[in-house]
């Protein structure tokens, strides 16, 4: 029977070729964008590490200006920051699973004899955990170890994309590499890694590619490093030395933990509230005790990694589709009526009022189908399109190389979406159809 | 019987009403989204035309990377700047600590008294450390004062240090003596209360954040960018820009093996990226709500082939009683006419609340209502075209179809 219902589908879509081509143009078009949309919106706001969602935590505390808050619009949250001398404090604490604390550098990296020339490099200053905590991949060597943060041991773990253009992809674990002029050795080559967005580090563009290049943290006071990303503070403070920048109120430290259960999350609460007590005590952290721990997902809301630009885009895919499927709607109502005598005869001769439903429900499958592949290729050059209008220099490794980095799994998402709405918009004309009586489209023939 | 008959029409659409209150919702989602779509695109687009207060089409930007154990960062930076300034078509080069509209920059609030102020008292500005021919460079115009003296040049310094002396924009003048009218040579002070007195006042000059509301508050200070990075910024004279360019990559690209020459770009560059945003949310809104309106008008059509296709014996018998062509045509303007109205009630209030939540969002002022009836007139015209085709075809039916069974 349903492939019998297929061939009376194809028959039918022949009959006004027209009408047939601007409904499937509208589902297309509908789906299209619906894709290119979503599949954006998830590449902007999406939860990359979805799955250690209820463990990782990102530390901030509130030590900010008594006069005011450190976000005027977000009173409640403390500064997305740390201060050098907080952040290695609380670094002591044994209870994390997991514990990070860091900040983004550059560098100019080289490699002695080698053809290929000198690059500046984004680099993370970070500590040993980095690696597990995020679930980073390894595809040579590892990380480093707790006295390599503290010496600090000049090594180095890689990226794929750096491996492979510096040392041609082989095994580079063990060579010498020079960054700014200080020798380092290899000690692991991260595999191929895409957090989208970098919800590790929001305040730098959310939507740039993970570093290229990892140092230990003790490199920063070795090297006297500055933050590469923004560097906050509220205090007028003298700072002449690096070691005035150290112990100032300025934040630029990252800190990010790990806490498997509910009582580590107390414990490691129970030991910030202290800490900050104690601070109280010697003058500093003047606003009300406010130590957070925030989930990812809460923490890209909090710092606005979804724009409102996006919510709109959103919303305006939404209204799209509503319009697309509304037209799918009225349209297939107008062709199912069109084809009403027909289906009065068949229901003369003993059609039920199901199986003209399911007839007509099989229709509607056929154009959704085919406005869901033309949809699929359309939302793919729309997409093209989309990459092109946010390439500023196709050389540049910069922002929103991201979109490059669709995955299938948002694709699929907004086309099973769109393709179901579509289905569900026929149920109404086919239901309609079937309950037309046979009989006044029978007296004129 | 009223010229118009607009009763029977009303009642003939109510007798089929669902393909029609489809295409009412379809025309008032399509209002809502032009109306706002209209409206925030003209902001993004009044945004992105801001004056800069700069000659930017002319001006190039140029870091340069000093890695190497043994670079001379004092040394280079003079021999680059007497290079870049004797090449031919330059008009200025000078060194930055930061490039204005590019997103990246320095801002500090200062004060109008010394000692401890309260935050409304604070003035923010974004601030360059820059040499003596920076003003040149910029292209900037100053009304009151005058540029950098070479001997105000400050050493580099890798504290967050202030100079004696700066250049602000009139914006930033303003709000720091809001009842001066001449505040040219008058101080004011950082936030460790070191004095800066005001040499120059320019007429306008942009800074690092396109989108922050004190984005023409500048402070200029005469000081050395610290090391071992520079950025530099040439001027070009008008129409010599990629001449320049191209120059300027031929000297700097190997004179110094101790550093990377990292880039050599326009000033266009950095400010097409920062409004990136803004022009692609422009162009993305107005594509799609054109599609949008473009499915809606189809939507239109459909249904009013639909109507015309399901009572050609009626149109007929109608013209054989006497109905001229005229009455046929605006029998189907009419009706389309009601379904557009209804949608275009319904859409007025869905544009309001949209329109609500934007400006709640965006922190934009209520929604216009001249938007909103620019919106009601283009989706009547977008109606009444989209019906005209098949309401033409319509009065074409012959009164003979009447008489006809099937």
């Amino acid at each position: 029977m349903f492939g019998y219902y297929l061939d009376l589908a194809f028959r039918n879509l022949k009959r006004n070729p027209g009408l047939t081509a601007l409904m499937i143009g509208a589902v297309a078009l509908g789906i299209a964008v619906c894709v290119m949309t979503l599949t954006m919106y998830r590449a902007m706001s999406g939860n990359p590490i979805w799955w250690k969602n209820d463990v990782l935590f990102s530390v901030t505390m509130d030590f900010w200006d008594p006069q005011q808050p450190y976000w005027d619009k977000k009173p409640e949250l403390a500064p997305e920051q740390l201060t050098y001398r907080d952040a290695m404090a609380v670094y002591e604490s044994d209870i994390p699973k997991h514990k990070v604390i860091m900040h983004k550098a550059v560098g100019i990296l080289s490699v002695d004899g080698s053809s290929v020339k000198p690059e500046r490099t984004v680099t993370r200053v970070t500590t040993k955990d980095f690696f597990a905590m995020f679930d980073v991949p390894f595809q040579y060597g590892g990380t480093w170890t707790d006295a390599a943060d503290t010496g600090p041991e000049p090594v180095m773990v890689l990226s794929r994309k750096m491996n492979d253009r510096l040392f041609g992809g082989e095994n580079s674990v063990g060579r010498r590499i020079r960054w700014d002029d200080n020798e380092f050795r290899i000690v692991g080559v991260r595999d191929n890694w895409m957090p989208l967005p970098t919800f590790y580090d929001v305040n730098n563009g959310s939507l740039e590619e993970p570093e290229d290049v990892y140092i230990p943290f003790g490199w920063n006071v070795a090297l006297e490093l500055p933050s590469a990303g923004n560097t906050n503070g509220w205090k007028p403070e003298d700072i002449q030395t690096y070691q005035d920048f150290l112990s100032s109120e300025s934040v630029w430290i990252q800190m990010w933990v790990e806490l498997p259960d509910d009582s580590a999350r107390g414990k490691f609460q129970a030991f910030l509230d202290n800490y900050a007590r104690e601070q109280k005590r010697a003058g500093r952290y003047q606003r009300p005790l406010n130590n957070r721990l925030t989930k990812v997902d809460q923490w890209l809301v909090d710092n606005n990694v979804v724009s409102n630009d996006n919510r709109v885009l959103v919303g305006l895919a939404f209204a799209f589709l509503a319009v697309c499927l509304l037209n799918t709607v009225g349209l297939l109502l107008a062709k199912f009526l069109n084809n009403a005598p027909m289906t009065g005869v068949r229901r003369a001769l003993g059609a039920s009022r199901r199986q003209v439903f399911f007839q007509h429900l099989v229709e509607v499958g056929v154009i959704s189908s085919i406005g869901a592949l033309l949809g699929l290729a359309l939302g793919g050059l729309m997409l093209m399109g989309l990459r092109a209008l946010y390439t500023v220099d196709p050389t540049d490794a910069g922002g929103t190389q991201a979109l490059a980095h669709v995955d299938m799994t948002s694709v699929a998402t907004a086309l099973l979406l769109a393709f179901f709405a579509t289905i569900a918009a026929g149920l109404y004309p086919a239901w309609r159809i079937g309950r037309i009586p046979p009989a006044s489209y029978l007296k004129a023939q | 019987m009223t010229a118009w008959n607009l009763r029977p029409i009303a009642s003939a659409l109510w007798r089929n009403r669902t393909g029609a209150i489809l295409v009412a919702f379809q025309i008032a989602i399509g209002l809502a989204v032009l109306v706002n779509a209209v409206y925030v695109v003209k902001q993004r687009v009044e945004k992105i035309a801001r004056p800069t207060g700069m000659d930017t089409a002319n001006m190039i930007w140029v870091a340069s990377a000093g890695f190497a154990k043994d670079y001379d960062y004092d040394a280079s930076w003079r021999e680059d700047l007497a290079t870049l300034r004797e090449l031919p078509d330059v008009k200025a080069a000078s060194l930055f600590s930061n490039i204005p509209l590019s997103g990246g920059g320095s801002s500090n609030g200062f004060q109008p008294r010394p000692g401890e102020v309260t935050p409304k008292e604070t003035v923010q500005g974004n601030n360059y450390d820059v040499d003596e021919q920076a003003i040149a460079a910029l292209g900037v115009k100053l009304v009151a004062g005058r540029p950098f003296e070479v001997h105000e040049i400050q050493p580099p310094s890798e504290a967050f240090e202030m100079s004696p002396q700066a250049i602000v924009t009139q914006a930033f003048a303003k709000e720091m003596f809001p009842n001066d009218p001449n505040p040219l040579g008058k101080t004011f002070y950082d936030g460790l209360s070191k004095p800066i007195t005001i040499v120059g006042i320019m007429e306008h000059m942009h800074g690092a954040w396109v989108g922050w509301d004190k984005l023409d508050h500048v402070v200029l200070f005469p000081r050395i960018k610290d090391g071992p990075n520079a950025v530099y910024l040439v001027r070009a004279e008008p129409g010599r820009r990629d001449a320049v360019m191209r120059d300027i990559e031929a000297r700097l690209g190997d004179s110094n093996p101790g550093r990377l020459l990292r880039w050599v770009r326009p000033f266009d560059y950095f400010i097409h990226q920062s409004y990136l945003d803004d022009r692609n949310m422009a162009i993305f809104l107005s594509s799609v709500t054109s599609a949008l309106l473009a499915i809606t008008a189809l939507g239109i059509f459909g249904l009013a082939t639909f109507n015309v296709s399901t009572r050609i014996r009626q149109i007929g018998t109608r013209r054989a009683v006497g109905a001229r062509r005229m009455d046929i045509v605006r029998h189907f303007l009419v009706e389309n006419w009601m379904i557009t109205t209804a949608g275009i009630v319904a859409g007025c209030g869905f544009a309001l609340a949209i329109g609500y939540w934007i400006s709640i969002k965006y922190e934009l002022p209520r929604l216009d209502l001249y938007y909103l009836v620019g919106g009601v007139l283009t989706i009547w015209l977008i109606g009444l075209f989209s019906a005209l085709q098949p309401a033409r075809r319509a009065s074409t039916i012959s009164p003979a179809v009447a008489t006809r069974t099937v």
